[in-house]
């Protein structure tokens, strides 16, 4: 009986703990990275974004996606990866109407991505 | 996490609640709870294995959540009698002095043949060979046998009918017509078909005849000889 009440107690912890951690970890990551994307478009849409902003920014996310990958499906991380790619890419070319978009997607990743493993009953069911 | 813990409570009760309203036929020798586990357990180990854009933590979280639910559910079942009932379901007694409990066969959606065989399987022949017969919780079958119930099963009865139909091949078996077996349920005080729960026949004749919602009886058939 004590034996059971001690698993129940501690696998309730577990739970509780890794969940809580998770939804803050996810939640911060994405906080962080959204303001680091939201500077790189307020640059590229006023014409001054460089290609090493881009980088820094992705250097910023690397950094951040490989502990990211504990938490989250892969394929939900590589579509951010994606669309900052090509993003980066627009600005090594200077192109950065065709940039705008892709930091536009992103910004909306990170809005998104965290809600969608948030507590509610849509995600639930 | 927490979401894959929520679904995973959610999952576990529904499979609960589906093995218990589907009754004792689809458990074998396992509580209804245990086999719920048993059938998530390997799902949750196997797909985050494979499939690797899933992360290892989601299974890992949906095991520790099944392992959870498992502690609970044992000490429900070692400490609360009531709600054991309603968990892991009760022992239901399918054959009692009256003979066949039809009410507890269909609340486990067995049937007559179902019991015949569970009978069969554990080396009773002739339904009224038990005194007791009765489906144990995690869907294992006990009977208590008669005294003397090795002598009332000295020829393999078969089923003639089976909830009100007539099982034409063991009637031919019989070397006998459905017109032959109506006027003998007549005399028995059974003019519809329909209420006859069962009615079997051994190869010298002695026939088992239970009616729905009444005790069943037994009687010889003046049969010249044994025909099997």
């Amino acid at each position: 009986m004590i034996k059971t009440i001690v698993s129940i107690l501690i696998s309730l912890g577990l739970i509780t703990g890794l969940s809580v951690y998770e939804l803050y970890y996810v939640n911060d990551t994405f906080s962080f990275f959204r303001q680091a994307v939201l500077s790189l478009y307020d640059k590229t849409e006023a014409g001054q974004a460089t290609y090493e902003d881009g980088t820094a920014v992705q250097l910023f996310w690397e950094r951040k996606k490989r502990y990211l990958h504990i938490w989250l499906p892969h394929t939900s991380i590589l579509e951010v990866d994606y669309q900052l790619y090509e993003a980066v890419g627009y600005l090594y070319v200077h192109d950065f109407e065709s940039a705008l978009p892709k930091l536009e997607v992103v910004l909306g990743m990170c809005e998104n991505i965290p809600q969608a493993y948030r507590l509610s009953i849509e995600n639930i069911f | 996490m927490v979401l894959v813990f929520i679904r995973s409570v959610v999952i576990f009760i529904a499979l609960l609640i589906f093995m218990r309203l589907m009754g004792k036929r689809q458990i074998g020798e396992m509580q209804p709870y245990e086999l719920v586990v048993t059938l998530i357990i390997a799902d949750l180990a196997c797909i985050p294995m494979q499939d690797t854009s899933i992360p290892l933590a989601y299974g890992l979280v949906a095991i520790l959540a099944v392992f959870l639910l498992h502690q609970i559910v044992c000490m429900i079942d070692l400490n609360f009698e009531k709600l054991k009932t309603v968990v892991s379901g009760s022992p239901n007694v399918v054959i009692n002095k009256n003979g066949i409990d039809d009410t507890q066969l269909k609340k486990n959606n067995l049937d007559v043949s179902d019991l015949i065989e569970s009978l069969r399987i554990e080396g009773y022949f002739s339904l009224d060979a038990v005194d007791y017969a009765l489906y144990e919780a995690e869907g294992t079958f006990s009977a208590l046998p008669k005294k003397d119930y090795q002598n009332l099963q000295t020829s393999l009865p078969v089923v003639i009918v089976d909830e009100g139909k007539f099982d034409e091949k063991n009637v031919a078996l019989t070397q006998k017509n459905r017109a032959y077996y109506l006027d003998i349920l007549k005399e028995h005080g059974c003019n519809n078909l329909k209420r006859v729960l069962v009615m079997t026949v051994d190869g010298n004749g002695r026939v088992y005849l239970q009616k729905k919602g009444e005790k069943y009886e037994v009687f010889t058939l003046d049969w010249q000889e044994t025909l099997w």
